[in-house]
């Protein structure tokens, strides 16, 4: 349960450091035991003592950049994170066993950025940009 | 960037700007020349992923774009107002105010994302009910020709700088009812949009996806920075009178 005895708890157990930088981007102390990282360096936590944690809080990711978002969980980590898989991928053995050989690199939403998804385009484009064209002067 | 003429302008360079200026069909080409920032366009392609720790792949993709040449300044002047460009950029989005246009059933999700579970104001995005006092406006919903004008004004009440969200199928493009005789067909022909959330609805976690992709794009706004490239640069800001005075 959310309660100040565990906060203060929570922050005897991981830190002063590692605290200030949950309250920057979780926005709560919490302590658990480190399940795994991805390959992006995002790690995982877990705990399931409901001393500490409210069920459906006992599972969450530290994320490794600043700005961050839920793209940024590779899809392995994330059905473990969403409770789709009971084992993380580290163990679950049909994760670590049938990982198939066509299957793409993992990139986050690059939406917004020069890496964003354009589209292969056969139309002609509605839009036509004015072109700037001088008149030779005699 | 140009801003290096801040310190010290080449009177050589001065000159051959103007010159330039003044041979109209020339002007643009010399004016390029001076300001070519190096980061306008990247030649190499950008890398499709990375799992390095220190260059993650948003750091890549953003190379030559705006957000990049804040990240990087190439000097103390730019380094300033590029610093000052991220104090607002950094207050703009942690304060993002929506002004709601519920529309439809659409709105019913947003109306979500202000709710417990979703809880829209961990992020500093409140409802304001008034279009004078909010700097974003998520049209939710089908967007009517009956409804345009009011839109319209609506957008026009907000004060600058505004940005618009269109969420779900109806606001984006017609949806459902493109082809009602009714409905607009997409709220980007009224007004300007700049994030658009499919879905028909989108879920609350959409919507407020969105709204993270909007502080992405206000992050990458450097008004200081080109503002200082304006007013310091070499061209004649009034070239096209300047043309026929002599």
């Amino acid at each position: 349960m959310v309660s100040l005895a565990r906060y203060i708890r929570n922050i005897r157990r991981t830190g002063i450091k590692q605290w200030w930088h949950q309250m920057q981007y979780i926005g709560d102390a919490k302590a658990g035991t480190l399940v795994g990282a991805d390959q992006f360096g995002n790690r995982y936590f877990e705990n399931l003592s409901p001393e500490d944690e409210v069920p459906g809080r006992h599972r969450w990711v530290d994320f490794a950049q600043h700005y961050n978002n839920a793209t940024q969980v590779p899809p392995e980590w994330h059905s473990w994170l969403q409770h789709i898989r009971h084992l993380p991928p580290t163990e679950d053995a049909v994760m670590k066993e049938s990982s198939p050989p066509w299957k793409a690199p993992w990139v986050e939403n690059l939406t917004g950025t020069r890496g964003a998804y354009r589209p292969y385009n056969t139309v002609v484009p509605k839009i036509i940009a004015w072109q700037p064209k001088v008149m030779v002067r005699g | 960037m140009s801003l290096a003429i801040l310190r010290a302008p080449p009177k050589r360079l001065l000159s051959v700007a103007r010159a330039a200026a003044l041979r109209p069909a020339l002007a643009v080409q010399a004016s390029r020349l001076v300001h070519t920032s190096g980061s306008a366009h990247s030649p190499e392609p950008i890398p499709t992923s990375s799992i390095s720790p220190t260059e993650p792949i948003t750091s890549l993709a953003i190379r030559g774009s705006n957000q990049h040449s804040l990240e990087t300044p190439s000097n103390k002047a730019e380094y300033v107002l590029s610093t000052l460009d991220k104090i607002v950029n950094w207050g703009r989005q942690g304060s993002m105010w929506p002004m709601t246009f519920g529309l439809a059933c659409c709105a019913v999700e947003m109306m979500h994302m202000a709710a417990a579970r979703y809880d829209q104001d961990r992020l500093g995005v409140v409802f304001r009910a008034s279009p004078r006092q909010s700097d974003i406006m998520i049209v939710a919903g089908t967007l009517t020709n009956k409804m345009a004008p009011a839109l319209r004004k609506v957008y026009d009440q907000m004060p600058e700088p505004r940005w618009v969200i269109s969420m779900g199928s109806c606001a984006n493009g017609g949806g459902y009812y493109h082809y009602s005789y009714a409905v607009v067909r997409g709220c980007d022909r009224i007004v300007p949009v700049d994030i658009y959330v499919p879905g028909c609805p989108p879920t609350a976690e959409a919507l407020l996806y969105g709204m993270l992709q909007l502080q992405r794009k206000m992050r990458r706004n450097r008004k200081s920075t080109l503002w200082s490239v304006f007013y310091h640069s070499p061209r004649p800001r009034y070239s096209m009178f300047r043309r026929y005075r002599k």
